[in-house]
C-alpha cells in the first residue's frame, strides 16, 4: 500500500498497575488504518483489544499507564505528546468512539437530542437551533423513525437497536476520520445486528471515514473488515488482509481460533478445540504468550517472544513454526476436496 | 422417527406474566412470554430452540422445568401427565377433572390416544374419585423423580454457582437431597463427575472464585449430570463463553449425550451454534413456534420468511461466502402487545393482506417439516 496511513500505533504498551501486581493489557502493539478502511481486531475477553482502543483515545483508568516509547501517530500528530486540552479537541471531533453497551454510554438525564448537540456545540462554530437541526438530520440518517419526536427523548425510551443507532448518530455528527466502534452489535440480537452493521457499511461509504471494528466475532470480521488485527495476550500474533487471513492462515492461534467455530456455511464433523485456558493477564508465561495452548510450542517458544515475520507483503504472523501452520492448513483442505 | 420414544410432549403451553401497577398492585397488562405452543422432545436427540431475546425460548426451558408454573397448557414427561405435580392439591382436582373427566364423559373413548387413552383406562378400571385419588397421592415422590428427570444449565457460571459453597457442596447438594446417592458416597461420586467433565478430583474441595468462566461451566454440568437425568435443558449454556472455551464446551456436552444417552433441549440465539448441536430446530418468534424441522431440512430449506432472514443475519466466517442479505426493519414488537395476524407480519417482507388479519397456524408442510405461515417457502 503505498497510501499514507491514518493512524499509526507503534509498540503501544499499556499496564495497569494493581494490588496484585503490573497487568501488561497492551504489550507492545503495532498497526497501522489506512483511510476509509476498516481495520477488524479480533481477539478474545483479556487479550488487550479494548485497551488499545481506549489508549488510542487515551481514555485510561488513572491506574493505567501507556509507557513511554509508545507512539500513536494520527494524522501527522503524536497523540502521546499532546495535552488534555488538546486531546479534547480530537476525541468526539477527529475520532469518535461507540461503546458496547448504549445505555452505559448514553447519559440517562439528557435527551437523545441533547447529547447529540453536545457534541456539536463543543466542536463547531454553530447556534443551537442549527445544532438541534443537525442532530434531527443525524437521527434520520442512522435511520430512526420520526427524528423530530425521537430528538426529545431520554434513551430509556429507545430500544437497544435504536440506541445504538443514537449512539452512532453522535458519534458521526462531527464527521470524525477515524471511528472506533468497540463491540457495537455484541448487545444486539443477531436481525438487529445485520442492521446495525449494514448502517455502518452504508455510513463509512458516504462518510468515507476509516472504522477500527473491535469484535469477539470472527463473522463479523470476515464480513466487515479489509484487513484484520489478531490479538492474544496483549500482543498482536497475525495480521493480514481479511481474505489472505482466512485462506492463508499462519499462526496457530488463528487457525485454532477460525476452527473452533460453529458455522452455517459448511458441515462439520467435529469442532476443534484450543485446549487449556486463556490466560491470566497478571501471570503471562515467558516466551511466546500462546505457548501453554499451541500444539507446536517447543523449548524456543517457552523461552523467546517470536517477533513478527513479515510472511508476504502486509501479512505477518508472531510465530516461529508459521510453515507447520501453512502444511496443516494444507492437510487440511487435502481433506476436505477428498 | 416412529420408533423413537417421546420424552417430553408439550401441549398448548401457555405462559403469560402480569404488569402490576398503581397502589393496589393491580394487574393492568399480560406479557404474554409464551403464547400456544406444542412440541415433542424424542430420547436421545438433541432440540435446538432458537430465536431473539423475549421470543420467548427462556420461558419455555423455564416453565418446562416447573421454575415457572404454566398459565395453561399440559405438560407430559414418560407418558404421565407432570402439569399438575407443583399445584396445591385443590387445584390439582380441578385440573384433572377439567382436562380428563369432563372430557371422559363428553367424548367418545375410540378417539382417545396416548396419555389420554392411558387415562381412561385408569379412570374406567378406578371410577372417579379412584382416579383422583391415585394421581394424587405421593406427589413427592412424583415431584423428586420430575426433578431426577430433568436437569438445567444456566447461561452465566458466574451467578449459577453459590459464591459461598465449596464445590463438593455445590454438585452434591442436589443428588443427595432427592437420595440419588448416599451421603458416604459424596466424595467418590463427586470426583467422578468432576473428572468426567475435565475438573481434577481434587478441586472439589475449592470454591467457585477460583475456576475460569469455562470451568465453573463444567461444574454446573457436572451437578446437572450427578442427578441422572434424562432431559438437560441448556439455556444458553455456552453463549458467556470465550470462543475457544466455547467449543470445548461444546464437545463436552456431545461427549456427555453419547455417553448417557441424554436429551437435550439446548436454547440459544446463536443459529450457528443451534446447527453444530441439534438433531432438530424449533425457531420461535415473539412467544409462538414459527418453524420446527430436523435441522437438516430447516437449513437447507427454511420454510418461514423469519427463519430465513435469521440465517442470512448470522455474519459467516468465511470472506469468501458470499450471501443474499436480507436486512428485516424495525425491531421485535413488545410482547405486551403483540401484533394482529401474523405476528411477524410487520417485520415481514413478503406480508400480504391476509398476514394481518389471520393469524397462520403451524401445520405439516412436508412430513417432520412444520412451519406457520401463509405463504411458507415465498422469500428466497
Amino acid at each position: 500500500m503505498d497510501k499514507k496511513p491514518l493512524l499509526q500505533v507503534r509498540n503501544l504498551k499499556t499496564y495497569f498497575y494493581t494490588e496484585d501486581g503490573i497487568v501488561k493489557a497492551v504489550d507492545g502493539v503495532d498497526f497501522e488504518v489506512y483511510p476509509g478502511e476498516t481495520l477488524g481486531i479480533v481477539g478474545e475477553s483479556g487479550s488487550g483489544k479494548s485497551v488499545t482502543s481506549l489508549s488510542i483515545l487515551r481514555l485510561l483508568d488513572p491506574n493505567g499507564e501507556i509507557l513511554e516509547g509508545s507512539e500513536i501517530i494520527f494524522d501527522g500528530k503524536n497523540l502521546m505528546e499532546l495535552s488534555e486540552d488538546e486531546m479534547r479537541k480530537i476525541r468526539g471531533n477527529d475520532i469518535a468512539m461507540i461503546f458496547q453497551e448504549p445505555m452505559v454510554a448514553l447519559n440517562p438525564v439528557f435527551t437523545v437530542g441533547e447529547q447529540i448537540m453536545e457534541a456539536i456545540l463543543l466542536h463547531q462554530d454553530v447556534s443551537k437551533n442549527e445544532a438541534r437541526k443537525m442532530a434531527i438530520d443525524m437521527l434520520r440518517k442512522v435511520g430512526i423513525p420520526e427524528p423530530e419526536k425521537r430528538v426529545d427523548e431520554y434513551p430509556h425510551e429507545l430500544s437497544g437497536g435504536m440506541r445504538q443507532r443514537a449512539m452512532i448518530a453522535m458519534a458521526l455528527s462531527c464527521r470524525p476520520k477515524l471511528l472506533i466502534a468497540d463491540e457495537p452489535t455484541t448487545a444486539l440480537d443477531v436481525t438487529i445486528q445485520a442492521q446495525i452493521l449494514e448502517l455502518m457499511r452504508e455510513l463509512q461509504k458516504e462518510y468515507g471515514m476509516a472504522i477500527i471494528l473491535i469484535t469477539h466475532d470472527v463473522g463479523v470480521i470476515a464480513e466487515n473488515a479489509d484487513r484484520v488485527v489478531v490479538m492474544y495476550g496483549g500482543m498482536v500474533m497475525e495480521t493480514a488482509d481479511v481474505k489472505e487471513l482466512f485462506r492463508e492462515t499462519r499462526h496457530p492461534y488463528t487457525w485454532g481460533l477460525l476452527n473452533s467455530i460453529p458455522r452455517l456455511d459448511i458441515e462439520q464433523e467435529r469442532l476443534y478445540n484450543i485446549p487449556g485456558i486463556v490466560p491470566d493477564p497478571l501471570h503471562f508465561p515467558p516466551g511466546c504468550r500462546f505457548n501453554t495452548r499451541c500444539e507446536f510450542a517447543d523449548e524456543r517458544c517457552r523461552k523467546e517472544i517470536p517477533p513478527l515475520y513479515e510472511i508476504k507483503n502486509g501479512h505477518f504472523s508472531r510465530c516461529f513454526y508459521y510453515k507447520k501452520v501453512e502444511e496443516a492448513q494444507k492437510l487440511k483442505k487435502a481433506g476436505e476436496s477428498a | 422417527m416412529s420408533e423413537k420414544r417421546v420424552l417430553v410432549k408439550v401441549d398448548n403451553l401457555v405462559k403469560y406474566f402480569p404488569i402490576r401497577a398503581g397502589v393496589f398492585k393491580r394487574i393492568v397488562a399480560w406479557v404474554r412470554a409464551v403464547d400456544d405452543v406444542s412440541f415433542e422432545i424424542y430420547e436421545g436427540e438433541t432440540v435446538g430452540l432458537v430465536g431473539e431475546s423475549g421470543c420467548g425460548k427462556t420461558t419455555v426451558g423455564m416453565t418446562l422445568l416447573r421454575l415457572y408454573e404454566p398459565t395453561s397448557g399440559r405438560i407430559i414427561v414418560d407418558n404421565e401427565d407432570t402439569t399438575f405435580y407443583f399445584m396445591p392439591k385443590f387445584k390439582a382436582k380441578k385440573y384433572l377433572q377439567k382436562t380428563y373427566i369432563e372430557k371422559f364423559k363428553k367424548e367418545d373413548p375410540s378417539s382417545f390416544t396416548g396419555i389420554d387413552k392411558k387415562y381412561y383406562d385408569l379412570y374406567k378400571e378406578l371410577g372417579e374419585s379412584g382416579f383422583y385419588n391415585k394421581l394424587l397421592s405421593e406427589l413427592n415422590e412424583k415431584k423428586s423423580e420430575f426433578r431426577k428427570t430433568m436437569q438445567i444449565v444456566f447461561q452465566d457460571p458466574y451467578s449459577s454457582l453459590n459464591p459461598r459453597i465449596r464445590i463438593k457442596t455445590i454438585v452434591s447438594e442436589g443428588p443427595v437431597l432427592h437420595k440419588v446417592i448416599k451421603k458416604s458416597e459424596v466424595i467418590d461420586k463427586v470426583k467422578a463427575a468432576l473428572e468426567e467433565v475435565g475438573i481434577h478430583g481434587d478441586h472439589m474441595y475449592r470454591f467457585p472464585h477460583q475456576f475460569s468462566g469455562g470451568q465453573r461451566q463444567r461444574i454446573g454440568i457436572a451437578r446437572s449430570l450427578l442427578m441422572n437425568p434424562k432431559l438437560i435443558v441448556a439455556d444458553e449454556a455456552v453463549a458467556a463463553l470465550d470462543v475457544s472455551i466455547r467449543s470445548q464446551v461444546i464437545n463436552l456436552m456431545l461427549d456427555l449425550q453419547k455417553k448417557h444417552n441424554l436429551t437435550y433441549l439446548f436454547i440459544s440465539h446463536d443459529l450457528s451454534v443451534i446447527k453444530y448441536m441439534s438433531d432438530r430446530v424449533i425457531v420461535m418468534y415473539l412467544g409462538k413456534i414459527v418453524e420446527n424441522a430436523s435441522k437438516k431440512e430447516l437449513f437447507d430449506e427454511p420454510l418461514h420468511p423469519y427463519t430465513r432472514a435469521l440465517m442470512s443475519a448470522i455474519p459467516v466466517p468465511n470472506p469468501d461466502y458470499k450471501k443474499k442479505r436480507i436486512i428485516l426493519k424495525g425491531d421485535v414488537p413488545s410482547p405486551v402487545n403483540p401484533p394482529s395476524g401474523c405476528r411477524f407480519h410487520p417485520r415481514c417482507p413478503v406480508a400480504k393482506e391476509i398476514c394481518s388479519k389471520e393469524e397462520p397456524q403451524l401445520r405439516e408442510v412436508k412430513p417432520g417439516h412444520f412451519v406457520a405461515c401463509h405463504f411458507p417457502g415465498s422469500l428466497k
